[in-house]
C-alpha cells in the first residue's frame, strides 16, 4: 500500500466511525456538560452512561467536556428558552444555578423539589442548597490517620481533642500552606471557625472589613501558632494536599487534613494503606461542598434527563460516587450497602460549613505567613 | 587602467556609483529583518516592563497617580519581604559555588581524560538536562524526604536517621545544583577547550605539579568562562519556582514563590512588581558582568 492509499484507507475508516454518531445526532441524544475533571468525565463515561444506554435502548448519552467554559453554553440554554429552539444540553454536571441572575425566575432550571423523583427523599438534607440544583457528589476536607499508630475510636473527634493530640504528639501532624490545596486552608478556616465561636455565618462573601474582619483571622492565628512548635518540622508546611498525603504515605506524620476524595482516591489506588483512617470533627466540621447537577426546562427529552437524574441518585450509582471518585454520596449512607457505608461512616458530615472567598482569601493567606508560618524559628 | 580607454573609465565609474547603492540596498533590507525580533522584543518585553516599573514608581491618589517611592519604601522596611530577599541572595551564592565547585573537576576530568570511563561520566553528568523540574522534585522527596530510600538504606545498615533536607533551604539547595549542573559543566567544558594540551604538557615539562597546573595554566585561561557560568547560573536561580516551591521552607520563601503568591494570593499585583524589580535589579548587575565578560573574550580574540 502506497502512501496515497493509506491515506485514503484512514480518511475511510475515521469518516465509518463518526457516521453512527452522525446518524443518531438527531434523535436519541442527552448531552451532559461536564466542569471537572479527566475523572470525573471518566467517570460519566465509564459508570453513568452504560448504565443508563442499557436501561433506555436506542438512547445516547454524549459527555462533553466543558471545564471552565460552561457560562457560554448556559447563555445558550437562557437563549433557547421561550423559543422553540433546542439548547443542545440536557444536563449540567456541576453548575451553580444562581448564575446568570435572574435565570432562575425566567425558569430556566427544573425545579427539583417539585420533579418527583424517586431518589429525591434519599438525599442527605445537608448536602442540598437549592432546589434547583441536584447534588450528586461531594467532597470535604477530613483528617486521615494512620490506624496502625492511632486507633479509630482513640481519634480526636473535635477541635480541643485533636489540637490536643497535636501537642501530646509532636511531629506526628502536617497540613499544608493555605495558598495551595485547600486541605490546608480549610484546616486553617477550620481554626479560624474555632476562634470565633465555631459560627460559619460571621463569615461572607460581601462583608470583609480591613481592619475588625483582620483581627477576627487573628484570632484564629493564634490558635495555629499555638500548634506550630507541635507539627512536623516543627513549623514545616507541606506545598501541596499531596505531598501531606506522601507524608503520610511515608510513615512520617501520624495525621493530615486531607480532601476526602483525593484521600479516597489514594486508599483505592494503594498510594495509601488500607490501614488509613478518617475522621470528620463532630463539633464543626472541616469546609467541603457537594457539585449540583442542573437540569434546563427546556431541555429535549425532559422526561429521560430526569430518569438519568434518578439513576444518578440510585444507591448503585452513589456507592460507585464513593468507591470510583472517592467522593461523598449526596444520599444518605443508610441507603447505601451497608459495608461501604460501615468502612466510612466516620466521614459523615453532619453539617457542611462553606468558607466564602474574595478578599478573605487574601487575607487569610497573607495573615498566615506573616504570623503563623514564621512563628517557629527552626 | 589608462585614460586612453573612456568607456571603460566610465564604466568604472558606473559600478562606482552603483556599488554604494546596492550596499545601501542591503542595509535596508538588513534593517526590516532585524526590525521584526526588535519591535517584537520591544512590544512584548520592554515596553510592558517600563510601564510596569512605573507602576511600582508611583501611587494612585484622589488627584491622579503621582510620582511616589511607598512601594519600594515597603519591601526595604518589611522584614517578611527582605528574609525572602536574603534566602534567595543565600541559596543563589550557595547553589553557585557548589556547581561551580563540582562542575570543575568533572570537566577538568573530561577534557584531560582519554579513558572510556568518561564518556560515561558526561552521560550521568548531562542527564538532569533531560529530567524536568517538578519530576525532580517528587523524586527527591521520595529518596531524600524522611524516611525516603536513603533513611531506609542507611537504618538497613543500622546508622541513625539523617535529617532531612526536605522543607529547609538545603532542599532546593539539592535540586537546584542538580537541575543545573549539566548547563555549568558544559559551559565549563567548552571554556577549557581554549586549554591546549601543548601549554599544559609545557609547563609539566618544567616541573609543575598538577596544582600549580591547575593554579597558573588553567584557571587564568577559563576565569572568564566560569563568570560567564556564574551568571547563566545566578540567573536561573534568582528566578527558580518549582523546586524552592515543593522543596523549600514555607518561610522564608524565595523570591520566585513569593511573587507568585503575592500577585494570585494576596492580590497586590503593584508589590509583586515591586519584588520583581527588585529581583531584577539583582540578576541586572550579574547580566552586566556577562555583557562585559563577554565584550572582553571577544576583543581578546580578534587581537
Amino acid at each position: 500500500m502506497n502512501r496515497r492509499e493509506l491515506l485514503q484507507f484512514g480518511a475511510t475508516g475515521a469518516l465509518v466511525g463518526l457516521m453512527p454518531r452522525i446518524a443518531l445526532a438527531e434523535s436519541g441524544r442527552i448531552d451532559v456538560y461536564i466542569t471537572g475533571d479527566s475523572n470525573i468525565i471518566n467517570f460519566w463515561n465509564n459508570i453513568i452512561k452504560p448504565a443508563f444506554e442499557a436501561a433506555h435502548s436506542g438512547y445516547r448519552l454524549n459527555v462533553v467536556s466543558a471545564r471552565n467554559n460552561i457560562a457560554p453554553i448556559v447563555d445558550r440554554a437562557l437563549a433557547a428558552l421561550g423559543s422553540s429552539t433546542d439548547p443542545q444540553v440536557n444536563l449540567f454536571d456541576e453548575n451553580d444555578p444562581n448564575l446568570p441572575a435572574g435565570a432562575i425566575e425566567k425558569g430556566l432550571w427544573v425545579d427539583f423539589a417539585k420533579a418527583g423523583l424517586e431518589n429525591y427523599d434519599k438525599i442527605n438534607p445537608v448536602t442540598k442548597e437549592s432546589d434547583y440544583g441536584l447534588p450528586y457528589r461531594g467532597t470535604q476536607v477530613v483528617l486521615a490517620f494512620d490506624t496502625t499508630r492511632l486507633a479509630l475510636a482513640d481519634a480526636p473527634k473535635t477541635w480541643d481533642e485533636l489540637t490536643a493530640w497535636i501537642k501530646a504528639n509532636p511531629g506526628q501532624f502536617i497540613y499544608n500552606r493555605p495558598d495551595t490545596g485547600g486541605s490546608g486552608g480549610n484546616f486553617v478556616r477550620r481554626a479560624i471557625h474555632e476562634a470565633n465561636g465555631r459560627d460559619p455565618s460571621i463569615f461572607r462573601i460581601d462583608n470583609y472589613t480591613p481592619g475588625e474582619s483582620d483581627a477576627l483571622l487573628a484570632k484564629g492565628f493564634e490558635l495555629l501558632k499555638d500548634i506550630a512548635p507541635s507539627v512536623y518540622g516543627p513549623g514545616s508546611y507541606t506545598a501541596d494536599n499531596m505531598q501531606s498525603i506522601q507524608l503520610l504515605a511515608q510513615g512520617v506524620v501520624t495525621m493530615a487534613p486531607v480532601w476526602s476524595d483525593m484521600a479516597l482516591a489514594a486508599v483505592n489506588q494503594g498510594v495509601l494503606p488500607e490501614t488509613t483512617g478518617f475522621i470528620q470533627l463532630t463539633d464543626l466540621a472541616f469546609a467541603g461542598g457537594f457539585a449540583d447537577m442542573t437540569v434546563p426546562s427546556n431541555a429535549a427529552h425532559l422526561d429521560l434527563t430526569m430518569k438519568l437524574c434518578d439513576l444518578v441518585l440510585s444507591p448503585e450509582i452513589q456507592a460507585k460516587v464513593v468507591t470510583e471518585i472517592g467522593a461523598f454520596p449526596a444520599i444518605e449512607w443508610k441507603y447505601l450497602p451497608e459495608a461501604l457505608s460501615a468502612k466510612y461512616a466516620s466521614l459523615q458530615p453532619a453539617s457542611i460549613p462553606v468558607f466564602p472567598g474574595g478578599p478573605w482569601v487574601s487575607a487569610i493567606s497573607d495573615g498566615w505567613f506573616r504570623t503563623v508560618a514564621p512563628h517557629v524559628q527552626r | 587602467m589608462s585614460s586612453a580607454d573612456p568607456a571603460s573609465g566610465a564604466a568604472a565609474s558606473l559600478l562606482a556609483a552603483e556599488a554604494p547603492v546596492r550596499n545601501d540596498r542591503r542595509g535596508l533590507w538588513g534593517l526590516l529583518l532585524v526590525a521584526v525580533p526588535v519591535a517584537l522584543v520591544v512590544g512584548l518585553i520592554l515596553w510592558p516592563v517600563a510601564l510596569s516599573v512605573l507602576d511600582t514608581l508611583s501611587v494612585t491618589t484622589p488627584e491622579g497617580r503621582r510620582f511616589s517611592l511607598a512601594h519600594y519604601r515597603f519591601f526595604l522596611s518589611d522584614g517578611f519581604s527582605l528574609r525572602n530577599l536574603w534566602l534567595t541572595i543565600w541559596v543563589t551564592a550557595v547553589s553557585t559555588g557548589l556547581l561551580l565547585g563540582l562542575s570543575l573537576p568533572i570537566a577538568l576530568y573530561l577534557r584531560f581524560s582519554h579513558s572510556r570511563l568518561a564518556g560515561y561520566v558526561q552521560t550521568i553528568a548531562l542527564f538532569p538536562l533531560f529530567v524536568p523540574s517538578i519530576l525532580l522534585a517528587y523524586a527527591l522527596i521520595r529518596t531524600l524526604g524522611p524516611n525516603g530510600t536513603l533513611d531506609t538504606l542507611l537504618n538497613a545498615v543500622g546508622l541513625p536517621k539523617i535529617p532531612s533536607p526536605y522543607l529547609t533551604p538545603w532542599g532546593p539547595i539539592i535540586g537546584l545544583v542538580w537541575d543545573n549542573l549539566p548547563l555549568t559543566l558544559l559551559i565549563v567544558l567548552a571554556g577549557l577547550g581554549n586549554v591546549s594540551q601543548a601549554a599544559v604538557e609545557a609547563a609539566r615539562d618544567v616541573g609543575a605539579n598538577r596544582l600549580s597546573v591547575l593554579r597558573h595554566i588553567i584557571l587564568p585561561r577559563i576565569t572568564g568562562t566560569l563568570l560567564v557560568a556564574a551568571c547563566f547560573v545566578v540567573l536561573g536561580l534568582f528566578s527558580a519556582f518549582t523546586l524552592p516551591w515543593l522543596l523549600g521552607p514555607t518561610v522564608p520563601e524565595m523570591m520566585g514563590p513569593f511573587m507568585r503568591r503575592t500577585i494570585i494570593d494576596v492580590d497586590q499585583p503593584t508589590q509583586a512588581r515591586t519584588q520583581a524589580v527588585v529581583t531584577f535589579l539583582f540578576c541586572a548587575v550579574f547580566a552586566w558582568f556577562y555583557v562585559r565578560s563577554t565584550a572582553r573574550n571577544r576583543r581578546e580574540n580578534e587581537r
